[in-house]
């Protein structure tokens, strides 16, 4: 099974009306940086701050988080999962942390996106913002920004890609989880 | 991904898409090592026994920081303060560290086969850290990064590795590696210095330095191993020198962008200046570097799910 329950055209709403809510929450973006967990996240997190430049005329530094290596799960996983760069080139000390990702589901990865930064320096505070928000939480976390609430059941998940057909969108697919 | 094997015992047991696996990951690790909270949570719970039957500053260092940067509770053992001097057998140490329920050994020991036979016999990973004349592959991996670091891939690179070949398990270790990752070869050596059937190795040969230089990218000395050299394999440290170090004159003659690489420990005046060692060069210091990122890569892939002994 493969559908695509939101299109082109609604997932670039959902993003635009992120960057106008953040406009609107945000007074100060001196101090603002942005870190989209990897990969999806970072695929959002880079839209947004597309739009926001845009729209500020400032640049907004945007890093990217591997969290492979903060996983609640290592030990019981048969085999490790494959262990990317966490690429962010400012540092996190008194800024105020946007941090992205593409899907907020059980909050585990959350967690272990909040312990990674803290690893990194202490920032003055971190925002949650999330493309999706699908519920079935498993932690107290709860999203800052959401761009969209969807009520899925567990045996689905939803991945966003970079488009194919042009630069400016995400495609968002959810399919049947492989177990 | 999947890494399909609890221990890392050789060079030659891996295939080239593995080598390059570990060689990608490796930069990742690199990084929490630049990070001011060097430590990430990994391996916490697991314990590395270090278990050093040879002398060794670098490697055990370096396994020992490895360990503790993923979390994992390290404890290293070395032969002059432990039972092995009262007539234990290796493997009967084994046991009784196994006892003590380690996830993982990492083993250096004076004769080849040991690692082997410790990661056929025990249920935890075994990492090898040197044995005898067979293989040091943590070296060699280190080595193969910090090539793929300075020149984006090993693929035809010219590497030259120069002096002991003989006794020499770093040499093995890379002559496995880079070829796997089509590197071409050449080894530098007196004749006495050469084992027996290096001709099978697939590589090139040379006795002498001076016609080998203008075509490395890579110039790998070897450390003239006094404890091994009790017999006479050449006629002295000055002779040796003459032909076979490292010095000004023959860095000048070498590539523009070549560099220059030694395993450590470095016997300055011996086969290699200081001229050479301090040049800019020289990886030397990114080598000790690199080896932190890699055996951080190894252990994590060594200790990741459950894989079943019989």
């Amino acid at each position: 099974m493969n559908d695509q329950p939101v299109n082109t055209k609604e997932v670039n709403d959902i993003l635009n009306n992120l960057a106008g809510t953040l406009l609107d929450s945000i007074q100060k973006w001196e101090d603002v940086v942005f870190i989209g967990i990897r990969s999806g996240g970072v695929l959002v997190a880079k839209k947004v701050v597309d739009l926001l430049e845009e729209k500020t005329g400032k640049d907004i530094p945007l890093g990217a988080l591997d969290i492979a290596l903060y996983r609640d799960d290592l030990s019981k996983m048969r085999f490790y999962p494959e262990v990317r760069k966490t690429d962010i080139p400012f540092s996190v000390d008194d800024k105020t942390v946007i941090l992205v990702d593409d899907v907020l589901h059980t909050g585990r990865s959350v967690r272990a996106a909040i312990d990674h930064i803290v690893d990194l320096g202490r920032p003055m505070r971190i925002y949650l913002m999330v493309l999706f928000d699908r519920g079935g939480r498993e932690f107290p976390i709860q999203a800052d920004f959401v761009g969209k609430q969807i009520d899925l059941s567990d045996e689905k998940i939803i991945k966003i890609e970079a488009s194919e057909d042009t630069e400016a969108t995400i495609d968002v697919i959810i399919c049947e989880v492989n177990r | 991904m999947t890494w399909p094997y609890k221990d890392l015992i050789a060079i030659h047991d891996l295939k080239r898409e593995e080598i390059a696996t570990i060689l990608d990951m490796a930069s990742s690790f690199k990084e929490i090592s630049k990070r001011d909270i060097k430590k990430v949570p990994t391996l916490r719970g697991k314990t590395v026994v270090l278990l050093f039957y040879e002398p060794s500053t670098r490697t055990r260092l370096s396994f020992e920081l490895a360990a503790k940067r993923l979390s994992a509770d390290t404890t290293a053992l070395s032969a002059s303060g432990s039972s092995f001097t009262k007539g234990e057998t290796i493997m009967d140490a084994a046991y009784n560290v196994m006892a003590m329920a380690p996830d993982c050994i990492v083993v250096r020991y004076p004769y080849a086969g040991i690692p082997r036979k410790m990661a056929q016999l025990l249920p935890c990973s075994v990492i090898n850290a040197g044995d005898g004349y067979h293989e040091h592959p943590t070296q060699a991996l280190l080595d193969m990064f910090t090539m793929k670091e300075r020149f984006g891939t090993l693929d035809g690179l010219r590497v030259a590795i120069v002096g002991d070949i003989m006794h020499s398990r770093v040499a093995r270790s890379n002559v496995y590696g880079l070829r796997k990752m089509g590197a071409r070869v050449v080894l530098v050596a007196p004749k006495t210095l050469l084992p027996p059937g290096v001709d099978t190795w697939g590589v090139d040969v040379s006795a002498e330095l001076d016609p080998v230089i203008p075509d490395a990218d890579v110039i790998m000395m070897l450390r003239v191993q006094k404890e091994r050299l009790n017999r006479q394999f050449f006629s002295g440290d000055r002779e040796y020198s003459f032909f076979y170090g490292l010095n000004r004159a023959r860095v000048e003659k070498m590539k523009t962008d070549a560099v220059i690489m030694h395993p450590g420990p470095m016997n300055r005046g011996v086969e290699i200046t200081c001229d050479a060692a301090d040049s800019a060069r020289s990886m030397i210091l990114d080598q000790v570097e690199n080896g932190v990122a890699i055996r951080m890569t190894l252990l994590y892939l060594s200790l990741g799910g459950s894989v079943n002994v019989d």
